[in-house]
């Protein structure tokens, strides 16, 4: 057994180097993670050719969603902290971005980085307060954002447009990509999610991921070790508000209409549901949590219009049931047994 | 001067006078609670220094103020540095190694992801690499498991975990708190030799947290017996062990 230095150390290592053995690696099982990667790209890039523009649209609110719950993944799942204000800081990415484009006509991409830098800021604030908080009492005062925010978004009409909301120009495909424009919002939440995705792995393998998977696990121990409680919980709650600022950001392009009701509780709660039912702690959690909060309000509504919510709820239930790890726990335990059933072969 | 060391109360010091830790007047609580009710103590250079006293009387607590993780009143010195009121990091920096009550073990994590989580307030990464080279010779069990979850390794060796973890700080003073919790004496006593070679083979202070007074007074120097928030004895391993009361309450035996 040797410890040399490129097996386990931070530095760049060969890309043939096998990956530091963190969280990602276990519950995902690793080896397999790179090809499926590969062959999720290649699909996700393929899709918008054969979908109908619906069915596109359908895919970019995924993507959406998978930003904003990488984001709460990185609160909840990898800091242990809780969240039921998540929905919020999307709608100050999504508000952001409308009122830049609506008041300044400041051009699509420049609002993605000014909404993400709004809400990281937003969050480093609120996680002061946060950072003092434990468990129910942390649910209860990220709930209590989450309720503040339709009324205070009501409330500043002239800028907000009120109830109405505001609606905005959806960014153009240009014409050298001979892209439609469905295809071209599809293509651009793709892009600010494999960013964001790269951005999550890369702060979970550094110092940083490090110290949050110890306050996860053992706030007493990771002080001891000199680790600052305070300062890693801020910055936990800081970074989950800009991944979900940046999704807000997107969904405001490919929607092109903001209004306080989109970003109502609700909105926080099915997030933090998508993200336990998708796998929390997971690397495909946020995909498969976006997946869940895109299409299961939906699948409820049509199995019985008269009380989706109770059908929702039923659906939630039974998944923790039978996946108590979230789906990304049960995909990896499927794959686990395929391949012990294969070597027995 | 070593003639009063067994005199109750009173505290008169490592022989020698070279003290490594300083702990003086010493309070600290938990909001309304007040725990420690004026702490002395002081603590040589490369001893090993025992805490005895009864569940409750605040022993942990005490470990807690010295690494800046409860509010203080008082003074504590170390090396001449003071390090009252500093946070637990600042204290880390200084060298100081808490290996808390119950071990905690980051439990998801690997044996590794662990033992780096020790060196976190550290820089110079090819340090850190020798130093896991070191505690694998401490603690050769850890080398096999380096890989596995740290939840899945037995008591005994999630508490040699915990202190090899502490090592990685390359610590000046090493604090434990009740090594031997639940674990079978023959463990426990095997947990105490290491401790003893790491003494003397890297000059570590050692104060140790133990209800196991007959192990802790065969490894320490000197012990102090703290009750309900004050220091009532202090004095030599042997002295201590021949106090009377102390064989009462710790020992189960007269003298
Ligand atoms: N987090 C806390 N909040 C409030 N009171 C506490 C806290 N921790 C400990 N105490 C109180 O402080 C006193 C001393 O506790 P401490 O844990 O220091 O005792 P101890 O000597 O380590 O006991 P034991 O041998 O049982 O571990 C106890 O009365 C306990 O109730
Ligand atoms: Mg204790």
């Amino acid at each position: 057994m040797t410890t040399g230095p490129t097996e386990v150390t931070d530095k760049p290592a060969p890309a043939a180097a096998p990956a530091r053995g963190g969280i990602l690696a276990r519950v995902t099982g690793a080896g397999w993670r790179r090809p499926a990667v590969a062959v999720l790209l290649v699909l996700a890039c393929y899709a918008p050719f054969q979908l109908v523009p619906f069915r596109v649209f359908q895919l970019t609110m995924v993507l959406v969603y998978a930003v904003a719950l990488l984001g709460l993944n990185l609160l909840v799942g990898h800091a242990g902290q809780i969240s039921l204000g998540h929905g919020a800081f999307m709608a100050v990415g999504a508000y952001g971005a409308a009122i830049m484009l609506d008041r300044w006509d400041v051009p699509h991409l420049v609002t993605l980085p000014a909404a993400a830098a709004l809400a990281f800021v937003l969050g480093l604030g609120l996680g002061l307060p946060a950072v003092r908080l434990r468990g129910l009492y942390l649910a209860l005062v990220t709930l209590a954002i989450a309720i503040f925010l339709v009324p205070l978004l009501k409330r500043f009409e002239s800028v907000t447009g009120g109830s109405m909301g505001l609606t905005l120009a959806k960014p153009a495909p240009p014409a050298w990509t001979g892209l439609a424009e469905d295809q071209w919002l599809y293509f651009l939440a793709l892009a600010v999610t494999v960013t964001a995705f790269l951005l999550a792995h890369g702060l979970l393998r550094s110092r940083v991921g490090r110290a949050l998977h110890a306050v996860r696990d053992n706030e007493t121990a990771a002080e001891v070790m000199g680790v600052r409680l305070p300062f890693y919980k801020r910055l936990a709650f800081a970074w989950s508000a800009m991944f979900a600022g940046a999704a807000g950001c997107v969904y405001t392009w490919v929607i092109g209409f903001v209004s306080p009701d989109s970003f109502a509780v609700t909105l926080s709660i099915t997030l933090l549901a998508g993200l336990v039912v998708g796998g929390l702690g997971s690397f495909a959690g946020p995909l498969l949590g976006g997946l869940f909060v895109m299409f299961v309000p939906g699948i409820s509504q049509d199995i019985n219009d008269a009380a989706p919510g109770v059908i929702f709820g039923l659906l939630i239930i039974v998944v923790m049931y039978v996946a108590p790890t979230g789906l990304a726990g049960l995909a990896g335990r499927l794959a686990r047994s395929t391949k012990r059933i294969l070597r027995k072969e | 001067m070593n003639e009063r060391a067994g005199e109750r109360g009173a505290d008169p010091g490592p022989p020698g006078g070279d003290a490594f830790l300083t702990v003086t007047d010493l309070h600290a609580g938990y909001g309304e609670a007040r725990v420690l009710h004026g702490v002395n103590l002081t603590v040589g250079r490369g001893e090993i220094c025992a805490i005895l006293g009864p569940n409750g009387a605040g022993k942990t607590t005490l470990l807690r103020a010295l690494s800046g993780m409860v509010r203080v009143r008082g003074a504590v010195r170390l090396d001449g540095a003071d390090l009252t009121r500093r946070p637990p990091d600042a204290v880390a920096r200084r060298g100081v190694a808490h290996v808390p009550e119950g071990r905690g073990t980051f439990m998801p994590l690997t044996v590794e992801e662990n033992l780096r989580l020790g060196a976190f307030v550290r820089r110079g990464r090819g340090e850190v690499e020798a130093d896991l080279e070191r505690i694998h010779g401490y603690f050769p069990v850890l080398r096999e498991r380096l890989r596995q979850p740290a939840g899945s390794l037995s008591g005994g060796e999630q508490q040699m975990l915990a202190i090899g973890r502490a090592l990685m700080l390359r610590p000046r003073l090493l604090l434990l708190d009740e090594p031997s919790l639940g674990l079978a004496p023959i463990v426990t006593r095997e947990l105490f030799r290491i401790v003893q070679t790491i003494n003397e083979q890297e000059r570590t202070t050692v104060v140790v947290v133990e209800q196991n007074a007959h192990l802790a007074l065969d490894v320490a120097g000197r012990a102090h017996v703290l009750e309900t928030g004050r220091i009532v004895l202090s004095g030599s391993a042997e002295r201590i062990r021949a106090d009377e009361q102390v064989a009462q309450s710790y020992l189960g035996y007269r003298v």
